[in-house]
């Protein structure tokens, strides 16, 4: 089994966090970044030889990947790597999600494996592959989707599968208006997460039929419909490869679903428990000191309440609220964060007021700025979304 | 009309037989001597099929392969090579058809035929 990433997702839509780094590299959860959770799944899957295709603006993923997850034993075989797009095969980028594989197909050559897992690096879940690959072999499948139950309404932001009473793919439609419905189900429909098993030698046969023929190069769009009726296509039911999170699984594809996402983890019991030690989440974290809050006197007081507070953090007499401070955060004097992502090496001077924002990497706030308070004002220098959450973006100068 | 076919082939006596023996088929044939030559040719003129070495210097026939349906998704082109362990190159698979290097031009004309039947019918 060859696990490969795709983790050159540019997460237009949820500039200005991607301006500097691909969708994968962005940070969340406080300490991790959002590939993070992808690599986990596959270690703690028994996975142990890892590709992550990357393309734009990959140094960070890169650089990241490089400190964080190398952790495996290469003399044992097992690998995770970040692979550029290299131009080997076409002067272009990667067209679509099939033509990254096809341009990678030397390491399918290379490695040989019996089965390919390909998976996106966009997405916050945790799932037991395995789960996923029994159903394969038992099926005796040539391709397995896994797929996860979504609301009718929201079908057109999906690949829609259409299955059997076996769970056997009839039907795909990509972003349909008027989708099929689950059996029984009316309300519901079968979203495709964009996580496939392939038996290697369908997979390549397939690629090249696609590389050969006018087609966008993409697995959900292109790949699937080809394969249905002609080779043995299934799809997995996500819940039962869910690691007990009750089908917990987010795009963050925009500001509004990354925040909300991130802020799920500060609930008293969030829906992503990343406390289970049966599946741990790993990363790549500074060395820093423990956080640590000072001041305890009359009118200043540093407190943290509702809130995950990271390695290296030193609250000052300010008072955070319902946030989550990456590490080394600092928050001065009678400064008040509320409802807030800080995400690493953020300073906040004294008195300065921050209230449902998303502050990028280094940016030192003034002291006695608000954010957040006055919306109107805060669009003209920041990016502020439709239910109001402002972005202060990497490298600004306040 | 006269079909086109492109011969990419390093060795200049096997590039010359096949010239011959296919224009004499009544097809026209341009010829290159390695892959990166046979992609120059075809921003040149577009051939209806192409015979690809694979063992040649500067740019070997697997690669100019990749770069070819990259690029032409459409062209037919027939893998000719005297070695039949290429076959096991999934990069391969690409081609339309493997045929193995022999003094006797048959086979490789006999799917040359085939693939350019083929095409008429799309």
């Amino acid at each position: 089994m060859l696990a490969m990433i795709l983790a050159g997702g540019r997460g237009e839509r949820l500039y200005p966090l991607t301006r500097d780094r691909a969708k994968p590299g962005v940070p969340f959860g406080a300490i991790y970044r959002i590939i993070d959770f992808t690599l986990s799944n596959c270690l703690n899957s028994g996975i142990r030889r890892i590709y992550a295709l990357t393309q734009y603006k990959s140094t960070s993923l890169h650089r990241h990947i490089h400190l964080g997850w190398n952790i495996l034993s290469a003399p044992l075989g097992e690998f995770i790597e970040a692979v550029p797009a290299q131009q080997r095969i076409d002067e272009h980028w990667y067209q679509g999600t099939a033509d990254a594989i096809f341009q990678n197909i030397h390491i399918l050559q290379v490695e040989r494996p019996d089965l390919v897992l390909i998976l996106s690096g966009d997405h916050i879940y945790k799932m037991d592959y395995r789960k996923m690959i029994a159903f394969h072999l038992e099926k005796e499948a040539d391709m397995t989707v896994a797929a996860i139950r979504m609301d009718r309404n929201l079908s057109r932001e999906f690949g829609v599968i259409e299955v059997d009473g076996d769970w056997r793919i009839i039907g795909f439609q990509e972003k349909p208006e008027e989708p099929k419905t689950i059996p029984k189900d009316p309300k519901g429909i079968l979203a495709s997460m964009g996580i496939y098993i392939f038996n290697t030698e369908v997979l390549v046969r397939r690629l090249i039929e696609d590389v050969r023929s006018d087609s966008s190069h993409d697995f959900g769009k292109d790949i699937i419909p080809m394969m249905i009726g002609k080779d043995q296509v299934f799809a997995f039911d996500f819940r039962q490869g869910d690691c007990g999170e009750a089908g917990y699984w987010r795009d963050v594809g925009t500001i509004d679903a990354y925040y909300e996402a991130n802020m799920d983890l500060i609930s008293v019991t969030p829906q992503l428990n990343l406390y289970d030690a049966q599946w741990p989440i790993l990363t790549h974290q500074p060395t820093s000191p423990p956080a640590k809050t000072v001041w305890i006197e009359e009118g200043r007081v540093g407190t943290a309440l509702n809130s995950i507070i990271s390695n290296g953090c030193i609250i000052s007499g300010g008072n955070v609220r319902r946030s989550l401070l990456s590490p080394n955060v600092k928050v001065h004097s009678f400064a008040e964060i509320e409802d807030s992502i800080l995400l690493e090496g953020v300073d906040v001077g004294r008195n300065a007021k921050i209230k449902r924002t998303i502050i990028d990497k280094e940016v030192q706030i003034p002291p006695g700025m608000e954010i957040g308070y006055q919306i109107e004002e805060d669009a003209k220098r920041f990016t502020v979304t439709a239910s109001g959450i402002v972005v202060v973006p990497k490298g600004i100068r306040l | 009309m006269k079909k086109k076919i492109l011969v990419v082939e390093d060795e200049e006596s096997l590039r010359l037989l096949y010239e011959e023996e296919l224009k004499s088929e009544g097809y026209e044939v341009f010829t290159a001597g390695n892959g990166r030559e046979a992609i120059q040719q075809l921003e040149i003129g577009k051939p209806d099929l192409i015979i690809l070495d694979i063992v040649m210097p500067v740019m070997d026939g697997m690669e100019a392969l990749g770069r070819i349906v990259s690029g032409e998704r459409k062209i037919p082109i027939i893998l000719n090579t005297s070695y039949s362990g290429y076959q096991q190159d999934f990069m391969s698979w690409a081609a339309d058809a493997y045929v193995t290097k022999s003094s006797d031009l048959n086979e490789l004309k006999k799917k040359i035929r085939e693939l350019l039947d083929k095409g008429k019918v799309r």
